[in-house]
């Protein structure tokens, strides 16, 4: 330690100097990996539109709104449904959701969890698959949480020990029946 | 050499972060529940740990007293900075099972205390066996940690079934108090086992 060198500007200069070159280092850093990073956001949307529009071959991006909706087609150019992604608060943090549609059944076709901060091993369990099947064929309406085997398709399961989140995911999930219909009138 | 390796033993148990410093704890609590998260963990801070030694220790002439503590935590934001985009860009899994953890290193005491108590009074290379040392007995503890908590909870092992389907999970064991609990214990046995042995040699 430099003992007698503590008159102000040198202060000054020792953390100017220590943050600037922290800075330079972390833009070089920012540059390198954001590619990589973008490119994992891109493809994880990728596979969550497929995965919510099980029947899709392709799909097209429609911006109503400003809202981006991503329309499934089959490979004989037929509309299969539509995609949204949708977020809210979860118990840690903001859950993104993937939500694949029928706007024609007025049905939820499925949802992928796209991202969450909720606690591993609780709250995270909303991205397992046996958790989103309580999804699949829901209704475009208020959903319910119920603490055994669903018995009707706008019932959706709990998770023991995550109540805040499956709250949360179906307060999210709930409102992409207004969204949709509000563009793709369907058959109603 | 054996200088050195004194050093960097003293990490792994005489002056363990967890168990015999009690520092380093916010992540020795929170992302301890799964054996991939505790390791993850372990590995994240040592990096972060091991490169901000060596800046430190090879700067520390240059750095006014006054102002060394908003020094050192400048250097430990850039490598923690460093971590989180690199983990995300290149380990995106990883990056999302531990998500706001990754930040929260920069306030890891663990990290701070070692290069005002260590790097900056030490040569570099003393740092830097200092640094592993530590990052070892940090991961170990964390692993043995999250391991307990784990098989308790999940009944499973870095994710593979060992008590079967016929276990319950002890879901107490994933929350926090778990953790708690578990370090409790584990910091007690430990002590034990190291007085133990303590006065079997003396």
């Amino acid at each position: 330690m430099a003992e007698k060198n503590n008159s102000i500007g040198r202060l000054i200069i020792t953390l100017t100097v220590i943050g600037a070159l922290g800075a330079l280092f972390l833009a070089g850093v920012y540059e390198w990996t954001i590619p990589h990073i973008l490119e994992h956001e891109a493809r994880a949307r990728e596979r969550a539109i497929m995965e919510v529009l099980p029947e899709a071959d392709y799909y097209e991006e429609v911006t109503h709104n400003d809202k981006i909706f991503y329309e499934g087609y089959d490979e004989n150019d037929n509309f299969v449904g539509v995609a949204v992604s949708l977020r809210g608060g979860g118990y840690a943090g903001e859950i993104e959701i993937m939500i694949g549609t029928d706007p024609e059944a007025r049905e939820i076709i499925n949802i992928f969890i796209l991202n969450h901060q909720e606690t591993p091993g609780l709250g995270a369990r909303i991205t397992e698959e046996q958790f989103r099947e309580n999804f699949e064929n829901a209704p475009f309406s208020e959903l319910e949480i119920v603490r055994r085997t669903p018995e009707e398709p706008q019932e959706i399961e709990a998770i023991a020990g995550a109540t805040m989140s499956v709250e949360a995911v179906k307060n999210i999930v709930s409102r992409v029946g207004d969204i949709v219909s509000e563009y793709y009138g369907g058959g109603s | 050499m054996a200088e050195y390796f004194a050093i960097f033993k003293n990490g792994l148990w005489n002056e363990n972060p967890i168990f015999k410093l009690i520092i380093g704890l916010c992540p020795t609590l929170a992302v301890t529940n799964t054996v991939v998260n505790g390791f993850a963990m372990g590995l994240a801070t040592g990096f972060v740990l091991i490169s901000s030694e060596i800046v430190i220790s090879l700067i520390k002439k240059f750095i006014p007293n006054d102002v060394r503590i908003p020094s050192f935590i400048l250097i430990i934001v850039t490598f923690v900075t460093f971590t989180d985009y690199f983990l995300g860009a290149f380990f995106p899994d990883i990056a999302d099972a531990l998500a706001l953890f990754i930040p929260l290193i920069v306030v890891n005491c663990l990290i701070l205390g070692r290069q005002e108590a260590f790097a900056s009074r030490n040569s570099t290379r003393r740092a830097i066996f200092d640094a592993v040392g530590m990052t070892v007995g940090f991961t170990w503890v964390l692993v043995l940690l999250s391991a307990i908590r784990e098989l308790f909870g999940f009944g499973t092992l870095a994710g593979i079934d060992i008590l079967g389907a016929g276990y319950t999970d002890m879901i107490i064991m994933i929350l926090p108090g778990g953790a708690f609990l578990t370090l409790g214990v584990l910091v007690g046995v430990l002590n034990l086992l190291d007085r133990k042995v303590g006065s079997d040699n003396g």
